[in-house]
């Protein structure tokens, strides 16, 4: 994402003789006039909040009062006296863990299948597409809750051979299990970068291994997974992303709840609870920015160790 | 498909076609049945909107024993209000989000891809770092500012951001589409003596109607399906678009109506699903190249 460099005119003895506003009106404002909306917003709404959260951070604050100094108290409360935070920090990991890498491989799987050049790709590349435009819908999160029900969908499939399905969704052993589901049924948006991915790689790369002897499975690990590594860790980090700030199925599905035994807690859940339930804003605050620490420490982590498997051609 | 044990005999001859054909049929297969398991909870949902209240549960087939539309009309009025009243203000958040969105970011990336300022770099290097951020970090402190502003229990406070172009990703996807665009035209223009928002109106924005309308579509989709903003802003029931009357409905109904939240279930994803078989081709590419998250 590298920014464009558009070659600046040569300093003519014209420009030279203008005076330092003149200049600034005719070459910068333009651009900042145009950024006006934007720079609002950025210093209304992002930057200004940020630096005010953190601060809350640092605060008890029940919205009707003033802030009230804490400290680190919010933090100190959060990683040695509150069970909920671990237990919804556990959820969020878990989650995170499991349904990224199963998304991805999913993903990674069908765009495969579907770049062998199949008749119909277009159509089913559609049909994968559908649960990822519709997956964040409240409609989808009560479908889901029906069909994980203990009179749902799943188990009147399995009642067929003779087994009966336990409540998924009010089982604190399967619950979060279906969120993970319903985050691999959505596989379809990274399969689609996937297969874009897949079609920038020369095919004569893989008629030269053929003629070399190199077996479909040898050409799938050294020209098809490196070649594609860009793109497997551009997917990796939007998804993961994604799944950190992930709210709305567990919101429905738990009712608000988080239940059963906090197993459906995601981490966005409880902060909503803590802001919006206790109105506890200053620790609500404290857990955003820990979100962030996060997600930022992440998301470092992954371009500082990208340089040792992902492979750019330069 | 019915020949394909007879096919299977011949794999270790290894014909290389009757092999090849092999492999397209049972890649069919593998596909057509992910394609089904996928798509069968959306079809069963359908189906039940339209079954007698008692089959619901007790059917696991797609086409209802006799089709009702009694669903539609109980879930429509289900609520103490109606779901006319949802939808219109779903539509008109919406369709001001999308104007909102389509205006201010095609003014900053016009900005960021065609004009020369100081600072240029730093400002488009943090625009991108907000792409990252969770919106969590700046969600109290928002709602402070709105609340002081009274603007809780009103859709300024999902509208106004859209105009001041908060949502960053749709400014990156137009900085990227804005690039190839030939800047031939941009100086040819500038020769005739035409300012800067003169070829923004004039020239960028008409040649850019296939990235407008990507953003258009998806600030659409995302701002109706949006839950977590009228979750906290609204909490009058006349302010509810269509996500919280949803909501509402599994609370307070319980387990009584399944038959009316299904069929509202239904008709909440109509619209995306009107736009998906409209604009797929337009959404897929916009995944394609810039990489979205969903």
């Amino acid at each position: 994402m590298s920014i464009q460099n558009v070659a600046s005119a040569p300093p003519s003895a014209e420009a030279e003789k203008v005076s330092g506003w003149r200049r600034i009106w005719q070459q910068d404002a333009p651009g900042y006039l145009f950024l006006l909306p934007w720079f609002i917003g950025f210093f209304g709404l992002t930057l200004g909040p940020m630096i005010s959260s953190l601060y809350l951070s640092f605060n008890h604050f029940d919205l009707l009062t003033a802030p009230r100094w804490a400290g680190l108290d919010n933090y100190v409360r959060m990683f040695t006296n509150d069970p909920k935070f671990s237990a919804s920090m556990r959820v969020t990991l878990f989650f995170v863990v499991f349904s990224v890498p199963l998304k991805l491989a999913f993903a990674l799987g069908v765009a495969l299948l579907l770049n062998r050049g199949m008749k119909g790709l277009t159509v089913y590349r559609s049909l994968f597409y559908l649960p990822s435009l519709l997956g964040a819908s409240v409609a989808i999160a009560i479908l889901w809750r029906q069909i994980f029900a203990g009179d749902g969908l799943v188990n009147k499939f399995l009642s067929i051979f003779g087994i009966v399905g336990p409540s998924w969704i009010s089982n604190p052993n399967y619950s979060l299990w279906t969120l993970i589901v319903l985050s691999i049924w959505q596989f379809g948006s990274p399969m689609i970068i996937f297969l874009a991915g897949l079609r920038q790689i020369p095919q004569d790369m893989y008629e030269a291994a053929s003629l070399d002897g190199a077996s479909k499975w040898r050409q799938f690990w050294k020209i098809t997974l490196p070649l594609l590594t860009p793109v497997v860790f551009f997917n990796a980090i939007i998804q993961t992303i994604e799944a950190f700030k992930s709210f709305t199925p567990a919101f429905i599905i738990s009712g608000g709840t988080g239940n059963p035994i906090n197993s459906t807690l995601f981490y966005t859940l409880y902060l909503y609870q803590e802001a919006f339930g206790f109105f506890r804003m200053g620790y609500a605050s404290a857990l955003a920015w820990v979100l962030l620490a996060l997600v930022a420490f992440f998301t470092a982590f992954s371009f500082l160790t990208s340089k040792y498997w992902v492979h750019y051609d330069d | 498909m019915t020949d394909a044990p007879m096919k299977l005999t011949v794999v270790g001859v290894e014909t290389p076609k009757l092999r090849k054909q092999l492999i397209s049929v049972v890649s069919h297969a593998l596909l057509i049945g992910a394609s089904i398991l996928m798509l069968y909870p959306l079809l069963w949902m359908l189906a039940a909107s339209f079954r007698p209240e008692n089959e619901i549960f007790t059917s696991t087939s797609l086409l209802p024993s006799e089709w009702s539309i009694d669903a539609y009309f109980r879930g429509w009025n289900g609520l103490r209000t109606s779901f006319s009243v949802f939808f219109t203000n779903s539509f008109i958040i919406s369709i001001l989000s999308v104007i909102g969105n389509v205006f201010a970011c095609s003014l900053a990336a016009f900005a960021f891809s065609r004009l020369e300022f100081r600072g240029r770099k730093l400002w488009f290097a943090l625009m991108l770092m907000t792409l990252m951020l969770p919106y969590q970090v700046t969600l109290i402190p928002q709602y402070v500012l709105f609340r002081q502003l009274g603007w809780v229990d009103t859709f300024l406070p999902l509208v106004v951001p859209k105009f001041l172009a908060a949502d960053a990703f749709f400014i990156f996807l137009m900085v990227q589409f804005f690039r190839g665009i030939p800047k031939e035209l941009d100086e040819a223009a500038m020769m005739d003596g035409a300012g800067p928002w003169r070829i923004y109106w004039k020239i960028m924005l008409p040649l850019s109607t296939p990235v407008l309308a990507t953003a258009a579509i998806f600030t659409f989709i995302w701002t109706w399906d949006d839950f977590f903003g009228p979750l906290i802003y609204l909490n009058k029931m006349s302010d509810y678009t269509v996500m919280l009357g949803l909501r509402t409905f599994t609370d307070s109904t319980g387990t009584s109506d399944y038959g009316g939240l299904f069929a509202m279930s239904v008709l909440s994803i109509v619209p995306i699903f009107l736009f998906f078989l409209i604009f797929q081709r337009l959404l897929i590419e916009g995944i394609a190249t810039t990489g979205m998250k969903r």
